[in-house]
C-alpha cells in the first residue's frame, strides 16, 4: 500500500513539474477560462439581468476552466507520453496503471481548480459581480462533490486515451458538448428534453446544479439528493472502470501496438 | 515565363503537401471530432448561452457569429499548426535550409486552410439551421457566401503572422489556443463590440472577423452589396495588412532561427 501511495505522489509530483516547464502553460489556465467568463458576463450582463444570470458568468468560467484542465490534460498527459515514447514503459512497469493515472489526474485537479482565481477575479474587477447569497458550507460540499465525480470521470476514460488515439480526439471535440450538458454557464433546463437526460446521466450535471444552488436563494434546495445522485453515478463509473482497465490492459499487451494506436 | 512556371507549379505542389500535412489526423474519427463535433458544440454552446440570456429570438444572432467564427478555427489553427508540426516532426530545419521561393512556401500554408474554413463555415451555419430552425429565406445567401470567403482569407492573413512565431517558439499552438478564443472577446461574435470598453474597440477594429461579421449579419438580414462593401473592403484590408506582417515577420525570425539555431529546438 505504501508502495502505491509513493507511486502516485511521484507520478503526481512529475506531472506537475512537466506542467510548468513551459512558462506559456500558464496561459491555459490563466486566459482561457477567463475569456469563457468575459464572453459569458458580457452576454450574462444584460440591463435587467437577473442576479442568478451573473451567477453563471461568474462561476461558469472556472468551471470550465477546471473542467478542461483535470480532464483535457489528464487525457494529454496520455498523449504526450506516447509522443515521447514512455507510454510502453508505463504499461510495463509492475505498478498498475490506475495509480499512475491517478497521480496525475490529481496533478490535473489541483492545477484545474486555480482556474476559479482569475475568473472570480475577473468577475469582480471588471464588472463587480459577486455571490451575495453564498450558503459557504454547501458550495463547499458541492465543491468537493464536483472534484469527486471530475476526478472519477477522468479515471475511467483515460486508460480508452492510451488504447485509442481518436479516443482523446473525440472527446476533446466534444468538450463544449459537456460544458453544455452538464449546465456550467447555463441551467440545464434551456435544454432539449432528450439533452437534459442525456446530462442527467452525467455525474457533474448534479454537483454543478448543487454548486449553483449554494449560490442562490432561489429555487429548490436539494443538495441531499443532487450530493447523492452525483456520488452514486460516480460510483457506477468506477464499478465499469474497473472492467475497462482489465480491458486496456489486457488489449495493451496482446495487440503490442501501444506507440501506434 | 519559364520561372513563372516554376514557381507556380511549386506552389501548386505546396499546396497539395500542405494538405497531406494538415490533415494527417484525418482518419474518419478525427474529422468526425474536429469538423463536425467541435463546430456543432461550439455553436450549440454560445447559442444556446444567448438564448439563456436573450431569449429565443435571438438565436440567429449567436448561431451566425459563431458560425462565422469557425473560420478562425482553420485559418488560425491550422495555418499555426503547419509550422508547429515541421518543428514537432523535425523537418523545420529541412525547410529553412531549402532554396524554395519564400513568398510561394509562405502563402502556400494559408490556401489549404481558407478552403478548409469555408467548408466549416457552411457545415456549421446549416447545422445551426436544423438544430434552432433559422429562417434565412429573406437572406441574401450569395453575398453571404462572398462574406465567408473574405472572413476565411483574412484568419488566415492573421494566422499567417501567428504561425511565423512558430520558427522561434515552441508553444505556438498556446498561441493559437489563446487568439483563437480572444476573437470571441473583441470580434463582435457574442456581442456588440459597443458593449466592450472603447480602448478595445479600437483594438476589435484593427482584427479580421470584426467587419465581415458585421457585414455578413447585414447579408442575412437581407442587405445588398451596396450595404457592405465598405466592410467587406476594411475585412480584406486587415486581412493583407496581417498577411504582409506576417510575411516580414517570417522572414525575419527565420534569419533569427537560423543564427540561434532555434529551429532544431524542441
Amino acid at each position: 500500500m505504501k508502495s502505491l501511495v509513493r507511486a502516485a505522489y511521484r507520478s503526481f509530483y512529475v506531472s506537475l513539474r512537466l506542467r510548468v516547464v513551459s512558462t506559456w502553460a500558464y496561459l491555459n489556465w490563466l486566459l482561457f477560462p477567463t475569456i469563457f467568463t468575459a464572453v459569458g458576463l458580457f452576454v450574462l450582463s444584460r440591463p435587467g439581468a437577473s442576479a442568478t444570470h451573473l451567477t453563471y458568468g461568474v462561476l461558469g468560467g472556472g468551471l470550465i476552466g477546471y473542467w478542461g484542465i483535470a480532464y483535457i490534460d489528464g487525457g494529454n498527459a496520455i498523449q504526450d507520453e506516447r509522443w515521447n515514447g514512455t507510454l510502453e514503459q508505463i504499461f510495463a512497469v509492475p505498478t498498475p496503471l490506475w495509480v499512475i493515472l491517478l497521480g496525475k489526474i490529481v496533478g490535473s485537479l489541483l492545477f484545474g481548480i486555480l482556474a476559479f482565481v482569475p475568473t472570480v477575479a475577473f468577475a469582480y474587477l471588471g464588472f463587480h459581480a459577486v455571490l451575495p447569497n453564498l450558503d459557504a458550507a454547501s458550495f463547499a460540499i458541492s465543491m468537493g462533490v464536483l472534484t469527486f465525480t471530475f476526478l472519477v470521470i477522468a479515471l475511467t476514460l483515460t486508460p480508452l486515451f492510451a488504447l485509442w488515439r481518436w479516443a482523446f480526439s473525440m472527446l476533446n471535440g466534444f468538450e463544449l458538448g459537456v460544458y453544455v450538458l452538464c449546465g456550467f454557464m447555463f441551467p440545464v433546463t434551456v435544454l432539449a428534453p432528450w439533452a437534459q437526460g442525456v446530462g442527467d446521466l452525467l455525474a457533474p450535471t448534479w454537483a454543478t446544479r448543487a454548486l449553483y444552488a449554494s449560490t442562490t436563494s432561489e429555487g429548490p434546495h436539494d443538495f441531499a439528493l443532487w450530493w447523492i445522485v452525483a456520488i452514486a453515478l460516480s460510483l457506477v463509473y468506477l464499478v465499469s472502470a474497473y472492467f475497462l482497465y482489465a480491458l486496456v490492459e489486457r488489449r495493451a499487451r496482446v495487440s503490442g501496438e501501444l506507440a501506434l494506436a | 515565363m519559364t520561372r513563372l512556371a516554376l514557381e507556380a507549379g511549386a506552389f501548386t505542389r505546396a499546396i497539395y503537401l500542405q494538405y497531406i500535412a494538415l490533415f494527417q489526423w484525418a482518419t474518419v474519427q478525427g474529422y468526425v471530432a474536429y469538423k463536425v463535433l467541435l463546430p456543432v458544440t461550439q455553436i450549440l454552446f454560445f447559442t444556446e448561452l444567448g438564448v439563456y440570456a436573450t431569449g429565443r429570438q435571438n438565436a440567429l444572432y449567436f448561431a451566425l457569429g459563431n458560425a462565422l467564427q469557425l473560420t478562425a478555427n482553420a485559418g488560425i489553427f491550422g495555418v499555426i499548426a503547419t509550422v508547429a508540426n515541421e518543428r514537432q516532426y523535425g523537418t523545420l530545419p529541412i525547410l529553412l535550409a531549402s532554396p524554395a521561393n519564400r513568398l510561394v512556401t509562405f502563402l502556400s500554408r494559408a490556401i489549404v486552410n481558407v478552403i478548409d474554413g469555408i467548408a466549416t463555415v457552411i457545415v456549421g451555419v446549416a447545422i445551426a439551421v436544423v438544430l434552432f430552425g433559422l429562417d434565412l429565406h429573406q437572406s441574401n445567401l450569395p453575398l453571404m457566401f462572398v462574406c465567408v470567403i473574405v472572413i476565411s482569407l483574412t484568419t488566415a492573413g492573421m494566422g499567417l503572422l501567428f504561425g511565423s512565431i512558430g520558427l522561434v517558439m515552441r508553444d505556438a499552438i498556446i498561441i493559437a489556443n489563446v487568439v483563437y478564443y480572444l476573437l470571441l472577446i473583441v470580434c463582435g461574435i457574442n456581442f456588440p463590440i459597443s458593449r466592450l470598453p472603447a480602448a478595445i474597440q479600437v483594438i476589435s477594429n484593427g482584427l479580421p472577423l470584426t467587419r465581415g461579421v458585421e457585414a455578413a449579419r447585414e447579408a442575412a438580414a437581407g442587405a445588398s452589396i451596396g450595404h457592405v462593401q465598405g466592410l467587406l473592403a476594411g475585412e480584406l484590408l486587415v486581412g493583407v495588412v496581417y498577411a504582409f506582417l506576417g510575411y516580414v515577420l517570417f522572414r525575419l525570425f527565420e534569419a533569427y532561427a537560423r543564427r540561434g539555431g532555434l529551429q532544431e529546438s524542441y
